[in-house]
């Protein structure tokens, strides 16, 4: 009988003991278990901004031929004077399959800042006779395959910009 | 003094026990009830590609894409680009080509977590239409693009039970196609004896893989269609229905478990003044020879692709809710009938090539391929070619409860 009454008691305050415990964890831990992070913000830019245009009227006027002229605008939207802007033009077809890509390159030796120059490149948009309808890629898309125009700006202290045209011809 | 003892063993029992149950139910509290908190996505990494703030791209850049294929293990999603073959991881990462620039895949299904079964032809071998092609055997780690040659005149093809091999139907005879079973090394398993009459267009096989429902022109008459039903097991076939003169079954009856859903339609009716073909789906339920109109997706709805989820119990539809709806992609529950739209279409492209779907193996993404509207105007985009979306065909990834738990 004595026994019984220790095995109660003894229960009873062991409970009354952890509970308590428990509640006293559970009042410590009030901020939330997990949080959202914010992701770092991306590095700022630093150092000169460079900026392409392209005249869309004048990417309309294009033709698949050889001797297309293409006109590129180049600003230095900075405020430090940029020293041998490289500019690079790929050109290439839409259908991946095809290894047509042609590359021209010109370089701006002096950009003062806030000013923009052109730059004329001169664009062989003619097909390759090896990528003609009859290969067997050309089968896979319904369409014909446009042209893509991807400019590139670069300059030795780390400015860059890009631009990339589609052309339906 | 041993009473004494035994006492104080009785507290320190009694003591441990409670404290014993007490954490134990702590703990499963703690278990069932905590939520985890998603965290936020890092800034830019989600992005609206015009399908849904659900739908997240599997490739970028130019290329005409399409017939894309999860991995058995869902880690890597294979596709087709401008008639090549190509795979890459579904997170970040690089694509890996399969073959070789003189090639046209038509589909690419996988056969093992390595290995890819690829339905084309070569450039020697291109043809148009609906004649027969062969199917291709390509392993990246046998380290070239060449592609092995495993079987010829074959008309369709659909991965094998439980994802492993496949099975093709080749036309044998003129007009007459025979199904064969393939290991995983592009072996032949099994030729089955038993031939249907016609030219099989479609095949899939039932979830447990017992059997296939194939769509066929009909011998002497290759305007009529019909669909069968191949047991696998006993070698034995029989036809199921057949349609009505003139009017078609587009890509690859499927087998789910309320029964065999397929798009049926003909074409000549124009939508929006284009000429795309109205289809309607039709359901033949188990134990029934009588195609019915789908039940869930309403009268006015028009089906381009379909695919039955890998439980069967859902199926993905590409499709509009009437002529006059945008084109979207759709899950029906064949059990409760509820058809839910997972992307809201703005202004985009969705191929509706009957290969051009695809479930995750667990089922709970399918994959799609889109594009933004053609313009004949030039485009000019501040971004490199290989990082443009919208502008060319690209695979999203639509998660299936992704609408659900937006809303």
């Amino acid at each position: 009988m004595r026994e019984a009454v220790l095995w109660i008691s003894g229960a009873a305050l062991a409970f009354f003991v952890t509970a308590g415990a428990f509640l006293m964890l559970a009042n410590l831990g009030t901020g939330p278990s997990e949080k959202n992070l914010t992701p770092n913000p991306p590095p700022a830019e630093t150092g000169p901004a460079l900026e392409l245009t392209l005249n869309k009227e004048r990417l309309a006027s294009l033709k698949a031929l050889p001797g297309q002229e293409l006109e590129v605008g180049v600003r230095n939207a900075g405020d430090e004077d940029l020293s041998g802007v490289n500019l690079t033009v790929e050109v290439s077809s839409e259908n991946t399959a095809l290894s047509d890509a042609r590359y021209y390159r010109e370089n701006v030796n002096e950009l003062p800042a806030g000013n923009s120059v052109p730059v004329r490149f001169y664009l062989d948009l003619s097909t390759y006779e090896s990528t003609a309808s009859s290969t067997p890629s050309a089968s896979a898309a319904p369409q014909p395959p446009r042209k893509m125009i991807e400019v590139r700006a670069t300059t030795p202290e780390g400015a860059s910009a890009i631009k990339t045209a589609i052309v339906p011809i | 003094m041993r009473s004494r003892m035994r006492a104080g063993a009785s507290w320190l029992r009694a003591v441990l026990l409670a404290a014993t149950v007490l954490l134990v139910a702590g703990c499963l509290h703690n278990q069932n009830q905590g939520t985890s908190i998603p965290p936020l996505p890092a800034a830019g990494e989600r992005v609206d590609p015009g399908l849904g703030p659900e739908a997240q791209p599997l490739s970028s850049g130019p290329g005409y894409k399409g017939s894309p294929s999860w991995s058995p293990r869902g880690g890597r999603i294979a596709f087709t680009v401008d008639g090549y073959v190509v795979d890459k991881p579904v997170g970040t990462g690089d694509t890996r080509r399969w073959t070789t620039r003189d090639f046209v895949a038509e589909d690419a299904e996988w056969i093992s977590e390595d290995g890819l079964a690829i339905f084309g032809a070569t450039s020697a071998t291109a043809t148009a239409g609906e004649a027969s092609r062969s199917v291709y055997r390509a392993r990246p780690a046998e380290g070239s693009l060449g592609v092995e040659e495993v079987a010829t005149e074959v008309l369709a093809m659909s991965p094998g039970p439980g994802g492993k091999g496949l099975v093709v139907a080749a036309e044998m005879e003129p007009y007459e196609s025979k199904l064969a079973l393939l290991r995983d090394s592009g072996a032949i398993d099994r030729i089955y004896t038993s031939a249907v009459r016609g030219r099989v267009t479609g095949l899939s096989l039932s979830p447990d893989g017992r059997n296939a429902v194939l769509a066929a022109r009909t011998a002497g008459d290759l305007n009529s269609f019909e669909l069968h039903v191949f047991d696998l097991r006993a070698d034995t076939h029989r036809r199921l229905a057949r349609l009505e003169e003139g009017m078609e079954i587009f890509g690859a009856p499927q087998w789910t478990k309320r029964g065999i859903c397929y798009v049926v339609g003909k074409e000549g009716t124009s939508v929006g003044g284009g000429t795309e073909p109205l289809y309607d789906l039709y359901t033949i339920t188990q134990g029934s020879d009588s195609p019915e109109p789908t039940p869930g997706v309403g009268d006015d709805f028009v089906a381009s692709s379909i695919r039955v989820s890998p439980d069967g119990g859902r199926l993905a539809v590409i499709g509009r809710l009437n002529p006059k709806a945008p084109i979207n992609l759709y899950v029906l529950d064949l059990a409760t009938q509820n058809l839910e739209d997972l992307t809201v279409n703005e202004d985009m492209e969705i191929k509706t090539g009957p290969d051009d779907l695809a479930w995750s193996p667990d089922g709970e993404s399918i994959a799609i391929v889109a594009r933004g509207t053609l313009s004949e105007e030039p485009r000019v985009r501040a971004a490199p070619k290989g990082a443009l979306l919208e502008d060319f065909y690209n695979l999203y990834e639509v998660p299936v409860e992704g609408r659900e738990a937006a809303r």
